[in-house]
Formats: structure tokens, C-alpha cells, sequence
């Protein structure tokens, strides 16, 4: 009966992993290049920002550097213990402003201040009580005048033509919002503005490099196609204005992005029906990754939570108001095979040491997993290479050295957050886990405006 | 046309690559999951000990001294099927039915003969005091058994056995026994489930035929001649605790057996056990070779009574 338990999830597993390599396989072309729209949609970006003294510049350098016109950043400072602020006020000469009104539809805790910068018109920076990322958000919210909204995490940076991408993945009226394609900015060295992408760093950075590129590339690609996006990263996420406004905005949640993903959904299943959720592969942004261990165990059990928590939330919703593919996705893919088979898993090695009489069929679904795995994690590079993403032959090499052993050593670690975060979800819902924020930068602005000199501010604005 | 060519190579080498896999773990996992429900759990124990108790009481049969029997036939059966449920695998190369094969209709004139003669069904405990010459039982004593404990035994066998007054002692391989009822097809090779057991043991008395030792080599050694002392313990155990400790006799498979066999038996504890040796039964035999007298498909009712010894 445990065999047969066993084998039926397994086959399970198997079709899943079969969709996700071979979707994007057949589906993505080989030139892969947007057109460059004439008209620029109003975009507004929204920062929400806690502690982040150590990374706020450089995401900054991303926002100054951007090739587009017709847009406004908000950095919101979340109530901030540390010199996010004053950095931010240092660097872009701050003045308060009365120019900006907030909608008054979605609460959120007290504003001390909003602001203008002198040297970029195009930013402005909202002080406010702390109140946590979604509340934060919501106070963006209130301010922005846009039609289309970026959140985007404070330790991320944008690539200058992301939001050309965006304005032309909006085009389409029905696509209400966008998921932008995360990179490791770990895995890139050289200029901002051209970007090489390298493998030449520690194990822990390959396999989240790798791990991003599946998830994306792969998963929410293929996801794309079965219109059962889950989550839209908070990292670089972008939506008409108007459905925030009628979904009341962001929920305070550990996982405030697939709260709020699921929601939209929810909305585009029994409202708009036309309308869809798409992930945007050509809209690009680079986010820090953790470097240790700690840090990254931190980040997979917010994570963990975060998922947890919709599961819990979403419970009644799923198949009725959720749609049927979608459910399947979330509840046997995510949930079934990605949580809770997580569990028995561990319990393997055990079962086998009491009883060696099946250690051939373990070695089997073993001998199929390794395959299956490197054969996604091929069809991931294959991929991003047809969206663009090419790495020198060396690198190449490296990856392909490192994945069969990344397959049977770092992808393990998976296991011990998902069951580490779901039973710590049970144990304290409430703590957050805030990220520590390393402001390590492996990329250069040598060619770009460079905010901390300003003689090279003041050239380049000169020369544009 | 490159990412066409590109694609369809990807696709070959991963279903090579994918059919190699299969093809080396496919004999693994076909045997897994083939083994699984076969055979009874080892060490799971039928409630026969509450069902049983009627085996355990010898009955004073109050006989004269001098009148009683100096013999007794002990038959031997397999399977008894009707004939309107005879397929084509109930018969040999040669059109013949298996000789394990008895017609019901057959079965029930030689049940009623039985009746109709006032024999008496010894139990295996008042067989085994007669042949040590410590009971007097009645003139038309006789012991009836079967082996292997097909469906049939349930479905045809018992309801003419209990009509007629009769016992018998039926010898079952435990391993094959079956948790779950199924409907009864004649021509499947069906064995006996947990249920049929217990509701089947007023009549039947249940003793082990193995656990899952009825099987010959390449060469038609049976088993219990081939295998080592110890393999052959190990499986009668696990009968045992299939019969809930019920270990008074034992049938030999295809009737082979050694010296060891017999060894092996009295280490465990069995009284007695039955061959295929077509004699009558008479006080002072080996207890572990008692003789057998197998009546076949074509056995005439004139027959039955000459190896009944009716006269």
C-alpha cells in the first residue's frame, strides 16, 4: 500500500517535471526581442523601504539609470530605525512637497512627510510610521498618479529597458499584471548597462542562480501558459492601478505577494474573465541573494510561511473561485508534492535501513529524479538562452559540472525548509523574519550616472 | 529550423536515455508490485483458537470392546467443481479432467453415502488415539480431507459437508490465503479468504499444508526435500502463526518428505502428518506417514465404496 501510495505520486511528480521542461522547450522562440514602443505608458514604481541603508544606493543607481521617460519612484521609508532617510535625503536634495494628495481609499498608518527630489523631479521619497511591506505599499498607493504600478523590493535594481518591456507587455488590454523576470545580481559582473553574466562564484549563489532561472524560465513560464500564475515576485512585480484599488490593495501577510496574486486571480476567474496575469521574461531586474546559509534558510522559511499562509487563507477558494487549473497547480503540485511529500521523503533513508527489501526500487526513483533534474535544468539553459541570456563557453562548462552534483547536494537543502517553514508557520504565524541586507555589488555604473559623484551627474545630464 | 533540430534531438536523447532507465529498474519494480498482495502477512494470526475448540474434545463413541474399528480409510480431495461451471482449463492435454478435479454432483452421491452408512468423521486428535491404539472408534469410521484450500472447498465443498453431517480436515497453504472476498469464478485459481475460513470452521478442521512451500524445483523436487532444514522451518512457523497455533498435523505437498522433514516437524510440534500413499489406516503406523486414498474425477460410486471399504 506505501509502494503504491508512493509510485502514484511519484508518476504525479513526473508529469509536472515532464510540463515544466518540455513547455518552454517547444513554446519559446529563438529571437526573442521586444519592440521598442513609441507611446510610454505613465508608470509608477513603489519602494517600500525598512532598514535599508545598505542597499537603498543601489537601487537607486537602477531607478536614475532607467531609459524611459514617463515615469515616477516612490520610496517609502517604512518607519526606519537606521540612515535609510537620511541617505536618501543626502543624495537626491529632498524638500517636502504639497503637491501630492493621497487617494484616501486604502488605510494605513499615519505619513510624516512626503517629498520631492530636486535633482530628479521624478522621485519622491514618503516618510511614514512603520507598518510593515504591505502597508507600506498601500501608502504608495494612495500617492502615485500613474496608470501602471511597479513594486519593486528595495534591494533589487532594474534594468534600464525593463520598463520599455513593461509598457509593452501592458499594450495588451487584458493583461492586468506582470511578473518581471528576478536575476541574481550575484551572477553578473561588469556594467549595469551591459551586464556579462558569470558562474564564476560560491556553490550557494550557483544554486539559487540556477534555481532562479528554473522558476522562471520554466515554471512561471509554463505557468503563464496554463493561466495559473500563483505569485507575482514582490521583487519586481507590475498592475493596473485601478484593480489595487479594487482589491483594496496589499493585505498585511508574511507573504504579502502571492496574497495578493492570489487574489487578482480570484478576481480574473469570476469577474473579469477576459482579462490575465502574465510573466513578463524580457522586463528584468537584479535582487541580492543571501550568502549564507542563515540568511538563506530566513528567506525559504518566510517563504514557507507565506505559502502556508494562502494555503490556510484560500482553502474554500480553490476550484470554485479559483478556477481548476489553477487549484491543481497550488494544491497538488505546490502543496501536495512540494510540502507535504516533503515529509515521507525524509523518512526514506530510515524505511530503507529497516527494510532493505525495496532499496531497489529507492534506487530507482532516485535514478529517475537525478534525471529528470538534470534534464530540466538543460532544458533551463537552453531556454534562457533563447531569451537572451548567454554564457561564455567556460561558464558553460562549470554549470554543467556543477548541476549533477548541485541535483543530489544543494536542492536537498529545499526539503529542510519546506518542512522547517511549515512547521514553524504552525508554531509562530506572526514572526516575520526580516531580511539582513549584505549591499554587496558585483556590477559597475562606470558608464551610467553614478549618484555618489556629482560632477559625473552633472556631465551626464549635460551630455543627455 | 536549428531550434526545430536542436528540439528534436533533446527529445530522442531523453527518451533514450529515459527507456535505459526503465529497462534496467522495470524487472524490480514489476516484482514489487506483483509480490505485494500476494501472500498473507507472515505474522498475522487467523481467530481460529474460539472456532476450533470442537477438534480438541475427543467423543466417547461408546463401543464393545472388540466391536470397534480395525481400520480406517482417510480420502484425500483437492477441488469440487460443478459441472455447469467446467472450463477448459479444468481439463489436460488429453480431454481429461485434473485429477484433483472432483464434479459436485459426484462429491454430494459420496457425501450422502456417507450419510446414509452412519459414518462417522474422525478429527485429526481422535485419528491419531485410534492409530496409537488408545481409542475405540465406531466400525464406519473415516477421516475426509482436502488440500490447498481452493475457493471451491467454501462454495461447493462445505454446505454438502454440513447437510451430511460430515467434517473434515482441510490442509491450506497460509501464504496464500486472501484478506479480501471475491466473487467466485471456477475457472480462476482462487483460494480461500479470512472470512470463508471462519465461517467454514464448524466443519472444516484447518491444519497447515505451508506457508508457501508448496512449490517443486526446476527439476520436481518438491520443496520440502530440496530446501534446507532451516528455510523449511522458517516457513512452517509462519503457518503456524497463520493458524493461530493450530500445529496438530501437517500434509506433505506433492507427499514428499525425508527424515529431516520429520525432524523438522516434531521440532515444531506437529503430532502427525499425512502422505499420499493409497493404504488404509490402521493402529500402529508411523503418525508422521499416515496414508492417504485419493478418489478421482472418475471414480465410480462402486468404486467409492471399494476404497471405503463397504462391502
Amino acid at each position: 500500500m506505501f509502494l503504491k501510495i508512493t509510485l502514484v505520486l511519484f508518476f504525479i511528480y513526473m508529469l509536472f517535471q515532464l510540463i515544466y521542461i518540455f513547455v518552454p522547450l517547444f513554446a519559446v522562440k529563438s529571437k526573442n526581442r521586444f519592440s521598442k514602443l513609441e507611446k510610454e505608458k505613465g508608470i509608477s514604481i513603489l519602494i517600500p523601504a525598512y532598514n535599508e541603508e545598505k542597499v537603498i544606493l543601489n537601487c537607486l543607481q537602477g531607478i536614475v539609470n532607467l531609459k524611459y521617460k514617463n515615469y515616477e519612484a516612490i520610496f517609502i521609508n517604512d518607519g526606519s530605525s537606521d540612515q535609510t532617510l537620511n541617505i536618501l535625503k543626502e543624495h537626491l536634495q529632498l524638500e517636502p512637497t504639497f503637491q501630492r494628495l493621497p487617494a484616501i481609499k486604502i488605510p494605513h498608518e499615519a505619513i510624516i512627510e512626503v517629498y520631492q527630489s530636486k535633482l530628479y523631479p521624478k522621485i519622491l521619497v514618503i516618510d511614514k510610521e512603520n507598518g510593515g511591506k504591505a502597508d507600506a505599499l498601500n501608502a504608495g498607493i494612495e500617492y502615485l498618479k500613474k496608470e501602471i504600478v511597479i513594486t519593486l523590493d528595495a534591494d533589487s535594481i532594474l534594468e534600464p529597458h525593463s520598463l520599455q518591456a513593461m509598457n509593452k507587455a501592458f499594450e495588451d488590454e487584458k493583461v492586468i499584471a506582470a511578473g518581471g523576470m528576478v536575476q541574481i545580481g550575484q551572477g553578473f559582473h561588469g556594467n549595469f548597462l551591459r551586464p556579462k553574466p558569470t558562474f564564476l562564484t560560491s556553490g550557494i549563489i550557483r544554486y539559487q542562480i540556477i534555481q532562479y532561472l528554473t522558476a522562471f524560465y520554466l515554471h512561471k513560464f509554463t505557468l503563464m501558459k496554463m493561466s495559473s500564475i500563483t505569485v507575482i515576485a514582490g521583487a519586481f512585480g507590475a498592475f493596473r492601478k485601478n484593480i489595487l484599488f479594487e482589491i483594496d490593495g496589499f493585505r498585511k501577510t508574511v507573504g504579502e505577494d502571492m496574497d495578493i496574486t492570489l487574489r487578482i486571480q480570484r478576481l480574473v476567474k469570476t469577474k473579469y474573465k477576459d482579462c490575465k496575469l502574465i510573466f513578463n521574461p524580457q522586463a528584468t531586474c537584479y535582487t541580492e541573494c543571501p550568502e549564507t546559509y542563515k540568511a538563506l534558510f530566513n528567506q525559504r522559511i518566510r517563504w514557507q510561511k507565506a505559502f502556508m499562509d494562502c494555503v490556510i487563507t484560500y482553502r474554500t477558494s480553490f476550484f470554485n473561485r479559483f478556477g481548476f487549473r489553477l487549484s491543481i497547480f497550488f494544491l497538488i503540485e505546490a502543496f501536495l508534492l512540494g510540502t507535504l511529500s516533503a515529509f515521507p521523503i525524509i523518512f526514506i533513508p530510515i524505511i530503507l535501513i529497516f527494510n532493505l527489501e525495496h532499496y531497489m526500487i529507492a534506487l530507482g526513483l532516485l535514478t529517475v529524479t537525478f534525471f529528470l533534474g538534470n534534464y530540466q535544468s538543460f532544458s533551463t539553459l537552453v531556454v534562457s538562452r533563447r531569451f537572451g541570456l548567454r554564457y561564455h563557453r567556460k561558464d558553460y562548462l562549470k554549470i554543467a559540472t556543477f548541476i549533477p552534483i548541485e541535483i543530489i547536494t544543494y536542492r536537498l537543502l529545499g526539503l529542510a525548509f519546506v518542512i522547517s517553514g511549515t512547521i514553524m508557520y504552525f508554531i509562530n504565524k506572526e514572526k516575520w523574519n526580516v531580511a539582513t541586507r549584505i549591499g554587496t555589488n558585483s556590477q559597475s555604473y562606470d558608464e551610467g550616472v553614478l549618484l555618489l559623484n556629482e560632477k559625473t551627474v552633472f556631465m551626464n545630464e549635460k551630455v543627455g | 529550423m536549428k531550434r526545430i533540430v536542436f528540439n528534436m534531438t533533446f527529445v530522442v536523447s531523453f527518451l533514450l536515455i529515459f527507456s535505459i532507465i526503465v529497462k534496467v529498474y522495470y524487472a524490480d519494480f514489476a516484482e514489487a508490485l506483483s509480490q505485494e498482495p500476494h501472500f498473507y502477512p507472515r505474522d498475522k494470526s487467523l481467530p481460529l483458537q474460539s472456532c476450533q475448540g470442537w477438534t480438541d474434545v475427543v467423543r466417547d463413541f461408546q463401543v464393545d470392546d472388540g466391536q470397534g474399528a480395525d481400520e480406517v480409510p482417510v480420502l484425500m480431495y483437492h477441488r469440487v467443481i460443478d459441472e455447469e461451471d467446467l472450463a477448459e482449463n479444468h481439463f489436460d492435454e488429453e480431454n481429461r479432467l485434473h485429477s484433483t478435479i472432483l464434479l459436485k454432483e459426484s462429491f454430494n452421491d459420496q457425501m450422502e453415502l456417507l450419510r446414509e452408512h452412519n459414518f462417522t468423521t474422525l478429527t485429526s486428535k481422535e485419528l491419531k488415539l485410534f492409530l496409537k491404539g488408545e481409542l475405540e472408534v465406531p466400525k464406519n469410521s473415516i477421516v475426509l480431507t482436502f488440500d490447498d484450500g481452493s475457493k471451491d472447498n467454501y462454495v461447493e465443498t462445505y454446505p454438502i459437508l454440513k447437510e451430511n453431517g460430515l467434517t473434515a480436515l482441510n490442509f491450506i497453504i497460509t501464504g496464500a490465503i486472501t484478506s479480501k472476498d471475491s466473487k467466485y469464478e471456477a475457472n480462476a485459481y482462487q483460494y480461500l479468504s479470512e472470512s470463508e475460513i471462519i465461517n467454514s470452521c464448524d466443519v472444516f478442521e484447518f491444519q497447515s499444508h505451508t506457508y508457501n512451500y508448496h512449490k517443486r524445483t526446476f527439476n520436481y523436487v518438491p520443496y520440502l526435500i530440496a530446501k534446507s532444514k532451516e528455510d523449511i522451518k522458517y516457513d512452517l512457523e509462519a503457518s503456524i502463526v497463520n493458524l493461530d497455533q493450530r500445529n496438530r498435523a501437517f500434509a506433505y505437498p506433492y507427499g514428499g518428505y525425508n527424515e529431516e522433514t520429520i525432524d523438522v516437524l516434531k521440532e515444531l510440534e506437529f503430532e502427525m502428518a499425512y502422505t499420499v500413499v493409497p493404504e488404509i489406516a490402521r493402529p500402529g503406523i508411523h503418525l508422521y506417514e499416515i496414508p492417504r486414498i485419493e478418489i478421482f474425477p472418475e471414480d465410480s460410486l462402486e468404486d467409492f465404496k471399494r476404497k471405503i471399504r463397504l462391502n
